[in-house]
């Protein structure tokens, strides 16, 4: 069926368009700003074309900014980030996706109420789960280590995964697993040879939320980190904080939250696609 | 023969043990956490570390972006895991409260034999020994009853000198709206909001303030002086540039310096951003805020460090290290040069080059002060009271000045339920 | 023997990380429970103090405020994303030439967090140095934006960022939806003679009836969860209007150092959260079991 709209064809562009606008604006300013110099935003607005391409924000954000006594820029945050966000996102889709399969595919007794307990995870404020973490770690004596933050993640990001993968694997087809069985294949080669092949949209869309999510966390980078292995958002903090005798360095500022951001959006446009074949897919029911 | 050979054996042994017990001396070592991470009190805090490691000490600063409250959780998170830093940024009734909560050092030694408790305001000394001995150090002293006067301003309505009295006051900024001048250039967060009630009841009588704000007496609360106090806050908020909203008082002072803003009523650190932001210290009048009283009054803010026990030696060597550095007065000039405030001890000579004519003039009345039992502590700044008490305060105070239709009545009732439901 | 490890392995491979999940879930649900029942301050005490927590956190204003914002957020959040994000999926859904690029704009927002996103609306939304001083400069002097500062509409501002932040993921699963209704139902439709709209109406929206309500799940746990965006985007202010049922839980357990007021506090959270979720579990298993039947 052809449901092109024909009269006012025109309109839906328009929408469509205006709100791309709409949603591109503060990525806009933010750009325009990390080229403009504090004295400039500080004489007109936050809102203006650069008088000069100030280079210098860049760089200053990149490797010469100091963050308390450091003045190495967001670089070494950037680097801490990444060793946490990418064990922490392999980790918890793979316990997910195992998971997953488990409670839709290979039923056992109790399934439902575990997976209900699971998913309450997800539901759960962060600023509760402070304190019973610091306690935690004290027993594990994993305090100030990224693999206090890697273990944090993993296990929070465990619910969100199985309940993606969850709901994904459960349009698998009984019949297939059944014929698997038939054949003699049991937990592991039944995974192996008919569920792994039919996940990759699950997992791109898991791997994508998880490495987002984990990105871009805050508190908990914040609280169970010092000095050197903070994450880089731990560092945004930083420099946004301005103590009360400073002046704001909004250039500065933005060239470096647009550094911080490059890996996630990096993330959501060459994944994007499959994030939405992903969904397509039956990813959240 | 044997038996000499094993002596000589035994003196080798002991020799050569020598140097490891030289080489066993520990270098003194200090972990640190503030939330100082940038600007003139991470200059400062840095320059601190500086001359630890200068004394030969290893200096490990851990700030934690964001404000007050990161540094807290941090310092609770490492409390709880056991691991608490060898000194930490802790402030006013908080030395009280987390001192409960974890062993600190006792360095009532130290303070003796440097003679250090009568070299220091009596209400300070107080917050730093709640169990009865030292176990904090003061490091800087801020004056937040500070009237900072744009001259630009001043001559727009021809006024010589800053006024002395709260009618005074509202007499000149009444003048200044008429010519155009928006009176007040202060900001509209928390604290700042918080610290416009407290100067106005400080400026009215100081006695109220010391019983309603620090001594949450019921009968103060609720005290002509405190209406009259509200009622100058209603003054202060119609006076301030409507579109302030939650903005720092910072975002006015371009305006301030040119004469478009004429008073500001801040603390002695606004000098800082003045000169920071390219302001000219000659365009500012910097003076006490107005005292109905006509006597001097000081309403402090201090920032200090809580020493927590730790076994390992270095540590306690560095430990022993920072406290006699922070009571020197080297020190502590270096330290309030680079922030702007005071130093803590009363007998430094503030006539150097070093320090500007607000910091001399705050120094002198803290001195008055001191000599006549005129220093408050500030409650905007968590010196007066513990957090959980200040909060709920300065929740009541900061909807006031943004809500107009709070009238002062309103304002004082809200106040003392305030101060119930937090103690309850 | 090979068998049995065959059939042990299984078991520890599944139950292994969904106890340590489980134990996290209950153990931290249950801890904060219990500290709301007991008087502590800056750290855990375990007495018992009975309601006391309660009777102060609900007291304070700032409580009352938080929930009353809460439900004008919620609806705001929920309602507007949802809307605008099913009109988007059902506009790209019209074979538009330019849905790749349309799609990865709209979906850009999700990779930013929630800090930024409310820093850098802060800054649009400052009337001194934003949008309003923007338009001020281009000549319109009597042009106001300044919600921000404004005690009424202050919370408008959090609800617009929150929308730009997730318009993108409502559309992504409602185009998802629409893709995945069957396209025989197109051509019965077209056969029939219904048009357009008539199709949307009658057929698409009821189709994606169960994707809208994992997007009204997913929103409204994010909405009761807000923190991050109102700390960067207001702090809470003007005053305290612009308080969230989150914020008063990181006040009285963090700034205040209450744990005691902020477990309250927070087991009030998870009560609400409750509100939402039983529906919806409800609405699964009757679903299910409507499945089942007709199945």
């Amino acid at each position: 069926m052809d449901k092109a709209l024909r009269p006012g064809r025109w309109l839906i562009y328009a929408i469509l368009f205006g709100f791309a606008l709409f949603t591109l604006l503060p990525l806009i300013v933010i750009v325009l700003n990390s080229f403009r110099t504090a004295v400039e935003i500080g004489r007109s607005s936050l809102i203006g074309w650069p008088a000069g391409l100030a280079w210098r924000n860049w760089t200053e954000a990149w490797g010469h900014f100091c963050i308390a006594q450091r003045c190495e820029g967001i670089r070494p945050y950037m680097e801490n980030s990444f060793m946490m966000v990418v064990p922490a996102t392999i980790l918890s889709t793979a316990l997910g996706a195992i998971a997953g399969y488990s409670i839709s595919l290979w039923r056992f007794r109790g399934d439902t109420i575990v997976f209900a307990i699971v998913v309450m995870g997800v539901f759960l404020p962060e600023q509760m789960k402070l304190i019973p973490w610091a306690l935690v770690l004290r027993e594990l004596d994993l305090t100030n280590t990224i693999g206090a933050l890697v273990l944090i993640h993993t296990v929070q990001g465990f619910s969100f995964t199985t309940l993606f993968c969850r709901n994904y694997y459960i349009g698998i087809p009984q019949d297939l697993v059944k014929a698997a069985r038939v054949d003699g294949a049991g937990y592991f080669r039944t995974f192996w040879r008919i569920v792994l092949p039919l996940s990759p949209p699950i997992i791109i869309v898991t791997v994508i939320w998880q490495f987002t999510g984990i990105w871009n966390e805050f508190l908990f980078g914040v609280t169970f980190t010092t000095g050197e292995q903070q994450p880089v958002t731990a560092a945004l903090i930083a420099i946004a904080t301005t103590p009360q005798t400073d002046v704001v360095e909004y250039g500065i500022e933005s060239a470096a939250v647009l550094l911080a951001a490059i890996p996630t959006l990096l993330v959501y446009f060459f994944g994007g696609r499959y994030f939405l074949r992903g969904l397509t897919a039956g990813a959240v029911k | 023969m044997r038996i000499r050979r094993r002596s000589l054996l035994a003196g080798a042994a002991a020799t050569a043990a020598l140097p490891l017990a030289v080489r066993a001396q520990v270098k003194p070592r200090v972990t640190f956490i503030s939330q100082w991470s940038s600007g003139s009190d991470g200059a400062a805090i840095t320059g601190l570390g500086k001359r630890l490691e200068a004394e030969g000490g290893i200096w490990q600063h851990s700030p934690v972006p964001g404000f007050t409250t990161e540094m807290m959780n941090k310092l609770r998170a490492d409390i709880i895991a056991g691991n608490p830093p060898a000194a930490s940024q802790l402030k006013g009734p908080e030395i009280a409260a987390w001192c409960k909560i974890a062993p600190t050092v006792n360095l009532d030694p130290l303070v003796e034999a440097a003679g250090y408790e009568k070299l220091i305001p009596t209400e300070l000394v107080g917050l730093h020994k709640p169990q009865g001995h030292w176990i904090a150090l003061p490091m800087q002293v801020y004056r937040t009853t500070t009237l900072f006067m744009s001259r630009p301003a001043m001559a727009k309505v021809g006024a010589t000198k800053a006024p002395k009295t709260w009618a005074e006051f509202n007499e000149l900024a009444t003048a200044m709206k008429a010519a155009g001048i928006t009176p007040v250039a202060n900001g509209g967060i928390r604290w700042d909001d918080g610290m416009k009630l407290e100067i106005a009841l400080a400026g009215i009588n100081a006695e109220s303030y010391r019983g309603a704000l620090m001594k949450l007496d019921a009968k103060a609360l609720k005290s002509a002086d405190m209406l009259e106090a509200f009622a100058q806050l209603r003054k202060f908020a119609s006076w301030m540039d409507p579109n302030i909203a939650a903005q720092h008082y910072s975002v006015n002072l371009p305006k301030f310096l040119k004469g478009e803003m004429g008073m500001l009523m801040m603390g002695g650190w606004a000098q800082g951003v003045i000169k920071n932001l390219g302001g000219k210290l000659e365009d500012v009048l910097i003076t006490s805020a107005p005292q109905n009283e006509g006597k001097p009054c000081f309403v402090l803010n201090a920032d200090s460090m809580i020493f927590w026990k730790r076994k390992e030696p270095d540590l306690t060597a560095g430990q022993q290290l920072l406290a006699k550095l922070m009571m020197q007065k080297d020190v502590q000039e270096q330290y309030s040069q680079t922030t702007g405030s005071i130093p803590v001890r009363i007998d430094v000579d503030l006539s150097g080059p070093a320090w500007s004519d607000g910091q001399r003039e705050a120094a002198q009345v803290l001195n008055e002060s001191f000599k006549s039992k005129r220093v408050l502590l500030s409650l905007a700044h968590n010196i007066a009271q513990p957090n959980q008490i200040s909060s709920a305060m300065i929740d009541v105070l900061t909807e006031y000045v943004h809500n107009d239709k709070v009238t002062p009545e309103q304002g004082v009732q809200r106040l003392a339920a305030a101060v119930d439901t937090a103690r309850g | 023997m090979r068998r049995r490890l065959a059939g042990f392995l299984p078991l520890l491979v599944i139950w292994i990380p969904l106890l340590i999940s489980v134990a996290h879930v209950v153990g931290f649900t249950a801890w904060t429970t219990w500290l709301s029942f007991t008087p502590s301050d800056l750290l855990p005490e375990y007495d018992w103090a009975g309601l006391r927590s309660y009777r102060a956190v609900l007291r304070t204003e700032n409580t009352a405020i938080a929930y009353a914002n809460l439900l004008v957020y919620g609806v705001g959040y929920v309602g507007l994303t949802m809307i605008v994000g099913f009109v988007l999926a059902v506009l790209i859904d019209q074979r538009i030439r330019a849905e790749n690029l349309l799609r990865t704009i709209y979906l850009y927002p999700l990779a930013v967090s929630f800090v930024v996103t409310g820093t850098v609306w802060s800054w649009l939304f400052n009337p001194g140095q934003g949008i309003q001083k923007f338009v001020n400069n281009l000549g319109w002097t009597g042009f106001r934006f300044d919600w921000i500062i404004d005690r009424d509409f202050a919370l408008y501002t959090i609800i617009i960022a929150a929308v730009w932040h997730g318009v993108g993921f409502a559309m992504a699963l409602f185009l998802a939806g629409l893709r995945s209704i069957d396209s025989d139902l197109h051509k019965a439709a077209q056969i029939d003679g219904a048009g357009p709209l008539r199709f949307y109406l009658r057929i698409a929206a009821p189709g994606v009836a169960p994707i809208a309500i994992s997007v009204l799940v997913i929103l409204l746990q994010y909405a009761i969860k807000t923190f991050d965006l109102v700390r960067a985007l207001t702090g809470g202010g003007p005053g305290i209007s612009t308080t969230l049922p989150a914020l008063v839980v990181y006040d009285f357990m963090f700034q205040r150092g209450q744990l005691g007021r902020g477990s309250a506090a927070a087991v009030l959270l998870l009560l609400s959260l409750l509100v939402v979720l039983l529906p919806y579990y409800l609405y699964v298993h009757w679903r299910a079991r409507r499945e089942r039947t007709n199945g």
